[in-house]
This record gives structure tokens, sequence and C-alpha cells, in this order.
């Protein structure tokens, strides 16, 4: 009994430990991560006052930050990017929901499988932009097209992900639950769906990023609000500091946007032994 | 018992592992399968288990034929085969989900003590030394109290000091509840550590070739001359097994007894 408290206490110290290292090394990563960006905006910004750059074409950290401010403070910011959040959303959404669906029908059965597979492998090959023109005729220009374009994109990832994820589980775990007697029900939920998650987000992850790219190809080929369309506006009126603020934006909601999927799903993933390096 | 009646398995691939293969196992009987790579003293396992069809013949649990994973069979594979998202009390209480909550938490905690491993439940496996998942792999087929226990060489992935601590367990677990008990292995010590019978099995098709009655009391001495008798005999009808021409003896196994067997 003495033996098995010490080496309970033991791995608790260790658990503790790992725990200590593996909250340094996030918050260690982001500020570390920091480093980079900011020397080099200070480095720019600097540059800019001491005159030896020309700011024209490449507007100095300090402007972008005005311009934003600007963006925001009237308002016009917050309209843009909840514009581009629901094409996103709900592009991303339909992309997801039916790239699930298919993908667990395919993983699961051989014969959907044959059937479906090669046909969404086809449509895969085609550039997801080739379909502009075709939405746009039967969709019209304004969201609908949009939304299909973005779901289109976000399919692809998260239909093979979801695929390759039942096709890889273990067949052994599978065994145990035959062994336990599950039904094809109970096994689907206790044994599968489990097993498969880590996969799934990883598949959705990816998948709202293509969404992340495909919003910006949308908007700028025809919007009149939206992050994308501030590009387009930028561009067209020769305001950099507007693209570049743009861009800011972009970056910033893609990157929430990953790290609210990771937030959320973190507790269904604490069993993972390797969770901790893929966060 | 547990009744095996003339089991053959071809394989889908043409592979003939098991040829009229007949075993009769009394109630509480630890039976040790041993034999070379390719015996098919696995596949005789998975029959058992219900995880696979024989091509001929029948298994039967005190007369009740099984054809499909049955709650009177429980089984402990080579590998531990935790359910990694599930803690260690979740494992163990997989095939309780019949039950209500409280007996349900109880049974698991009564099984975690018994396997000396009291305060684990909360605990994922991955935090498992390869000793602990198994003996927490071999509570969770004992927890739902089946008649019969089969075991696919469960030790053989541990280091030697590892696994004479887990024969050791396994019997004291046994000795509980008494379930009959059958254990393929290629380990002879562990053979004669355990059983009371040793079921030597000869490849290509996989038959019964000598069954050896290993008549010694526990707990066993490691280094009693009984202890090193049985062993000898069960190394020697193992050499036997593998020396002998395919298909020459015909799968009659020899009647045997320790130390008459030569």
């Amino acid at each position: 009994m003495s033996e098995i408290q010490t080496l309970d206490l033991q791995t608790k110290r260790n658990a503790r430990a790992s725990t200590r290292a593996a909250s340094s090394r996030l918050g260690g990563g982001f500020v570390y991560g920091l480093i980079l960006p900011v020397a080099a905006a200070l480095l720019y910004e600097a540059a800019f006052r001491a005159g030896l750059v020309q700011a024209r074409l490449l507007p100095p950290p300090s402007r972008i930050a005005e311009t934003l401010w600007k963006l925001a403070a009237s308002g016009e910011l917050l309209t843009h990017v909840i514009a581009t959040l629901l094409r996103v959303g709900l592009g991303f959404g339909l992309g997801a929901v039916v790239g699930v669906l298919l993908g667990a029908l395919t993983g699961s059965s051989s014969l959907a499988r044959r059937l479906l597979d090669p046909t969404l492998q086809a449509l895969r090959a085609i550039p997801s932009l080739a379909w502009v023109p075709l939405f746009i005729l039967w969709l019209g220009i304004f969201e609908p097209s949009k939304i299909a374009l973005i779901a289109v994109g976000c399919f692809f990832p998260v239909y093979l992900g979801v695929m390759g994820a039942i096709a890889n589980v273990d067949r052994k775990i599978v065994e145990v639950g035959r062994a336990f007697r599950l039904s094809r029900l109970m096994l689907a939920r206790r044994i599968l769906l489990p097993a498969i998650l880590p996969d799934t987000i990883v598949a959705l992850r990816s998948g709202l990023g293509l969404g992340f790219m495909f919003v910006v190809a949308a908007e700028i080929m025809g919007a009149s609000e939206g992050l994308g369309y501030l590009l387009v506006d930028g561009q067209q009126l020769g305001k950099p500091d507007q693209i570049l603020a743009a861009i800011l934006c972009f970056a910033i909601l893609g990157k929430a946007a990953d790290w609210l999927i990771l937030v959320a799903t973190r507790p269904l993933l604490s069993w993972q032994d390797s969770f901790a390096r893929s966060g | 018992m547990l009744s095996l009646a003339h089991l053959d398995k071809v394989y889908g691939n043409g592979a003939h592992a098991l040829d009229d293969v007949s075993l009769d196992v009394e109630a509480g009987e630890i039976v040790a399968l041993v034999g070379g790579s390719g015996c098919g003293k696995t596949t005789l396992l998975r029959l058992v288990s219900g995880l696979e069809a024989p091509t001929h013949g029948t298994v039967s649990v005190d007369g009740e034929a099984i054809a499909a994973p049955h709650p009177a069979v429980g089984i402990v594979f080579q590998e531990p085969r935790l359910l990694p998202w599930l803690t260690v009390a979740q494992n163990i209480g997989f095939g309780l989900d019949h039950l209500p909550a409280s007996e349900r938490r109880d049974l698991v905690e009564e099984a975690l003590l018994k396997v000396g491993l009291a305060g684990y439940g909360p605990r994922w496996p991955r935090e498992l030394s390869g000793g602990q998942a198994q003996r927490v792999s071999i509570v969770r087929a004992l927890v739902t109290k089946p008649k019969v226990l089969l075991m696919d060489e469960p030790f053989s992935a541990l280091d030697a000091l590892t696994r004479a601590t887990l024969q050791d367990h396994l019997l004291a677990l046994w000795e509980a509840s008494q379930p009959t008990l059958l254990l393929v292995t290629h380990d002879v010590e562990e053979a004669a550590a355990l059983a009371d019978r040793a079921v030597v099995m000869q490849p290509r098709p996989g038959r019964i070739f000598a069954d050896i009655a290993v008549p010694l009391p526990r707990p066993r001495d490691r280094l009693s001359p009984g202890f090193v008798e049985a062993k000898r005999a069960i190394l020697g009808a193992l050499d036997g097994s593998l020396s002998q021409i395919p298909g020459a003896t015909g799968g009659k196994p020899a009647e045997m007894s320790a130390g008459s067997w030569w």
C-alpha cells in the first residue's frame, strides 16, 4: 500500500511539473511569437519617423492603427467584420455539416464509399474558384453565391478528414466494443465517435481556414461590404493603410476563430497524449 | 463446462488455422494453450470469445452455444486496449453500463482496490505503466463476472519481473470468483506457474498435440522440483510439436502427464 502511495505521490508531482512546463511553454511561446512582428513594426516606425523610408505604398504601423481606429469609431469596421463573419459562418457551417455527414457515410460504409467517393474526389480536383461563374448564374450576385463558394471550399477538407478518421479507427479498439456486445448504435457512440474526434477537429480547423480564404475571394469579386470589400476599395482608391488594416483584421479573426474551436474542444480532448503539443 | 467440439477454422485467404480441435474444460479450471507462432492458439481463443465464427464445429459454455460475444465469456487481449478517452474508472466500468451509477461505482472501486490501483480511478490510461494498464484491462473483463475468462498472451509485452508479479496478481483475482480460465501463452514458465493443464498445440494446421496436467498445489514455488519438472514436460511437448512433420500425426492429441511424457 505504502509503495503505491509513494508511486501516487510521485506521479502527482510529475503531473504538476508537466502542467507547469506546459503553461510556461504556452505563455513563453506567446511572448516569443510577438517579438518578431513587434520589433519589425517598431523598426519600420522608427525608420519612417527618421525620414529614412518613403511611406506612400507601405504606411507605418501608426497610420494603419489610425485608419483602423477611424474605421472602428465610425462603426464601419463592425459592419464589415459582421458581414464577413456571417458569410464565413454560414458557408463553413453548411460545408462542415455536409462534409461530416458524407464523410461519416463513406467512412463507415464501403458501398457508399465506392458509390460516392470517386465522384467527390473528381469534384475536389476542380479548383473551387472555377465554380464562381456558375454559382453567380445560378444563385445571383448577392449572398447565396458567396456562401455556396465558401461552403464548397470548407466541404472537402472536412469530408476527407472525417472519412480518413473513420478509416483509421483502430480495429483493436472496435473489437473491445464488440467483445462487450455493443449494438451498432452504441459502438458508434461509445467507440467510433470519441475515436474520430481529434481528427475531426483538425479537419474542421483546416476547413475553417479555407473558409476565410474563400470569403476573401468571394468579397473581392463583388461585394458592397465585408473586409474583402475594404481590400478592393483600398486598392481602387489608393489607400494601402486600409488594405493593411483589413489584412490585419483577417489575421486576427482567423486566429481567433481557430482559437475558439481549440478552446471549445479542449475539454473533449484532455485525454490525448499529444494535446499539449498540438495546442 | 466450456466445451469445444471439432473446431475447424479456414480463413478467407485459404489459411487453415485450426483443424478438428476438441477440448473440454471444467468449471474453475485454468488451462494454458501453449504453442509456437502460427499454431492457431489465438484463433482458438477468438472462436471461444465469439469474435470470430468457426468454419465447422461448436463452442459451448454450460451447454449454451457461443456464436457471438456472450456475457458469460470475458476476454483480455495481448495489449491492454483501454479506451484512451475514458478514465481508468470508466474503462473498468465499460461493460457495466446496464447497472445504476452507484452500483457501478462500488464495483469499480472494489476492482481498483483488488489490483492495487486504489485512487487511480480518475487517471487517464496514458498515465499508466504497461503493467498497470494490463491490470486495469484484466479487471475490466472480470468486473462483469464472466464464467469463462479468456486471455491472449496478456503479459507477453511486459518485463520478466512485472510479468511474474502480474501472474501472482492474476491468481489472486482468479481465487476470488474462480472463473474458468483459458490462457494463451508462448511462455512455458507462465503455463507452469498458472495452469492446471497445459494444452500444447502444433502448427499448420493448428491442432492439439499434447495435454499435460500440472498437478501442483498453489501457491507454486517456481524453484521446486515439481515446478521444474512441469516446465520441462511442457517444453518437451512443445519441442515435439515443432519437430513433427506437419500433417504426419493426423492431429491426434497424445495423452501425457507430468514426468512421463518422453
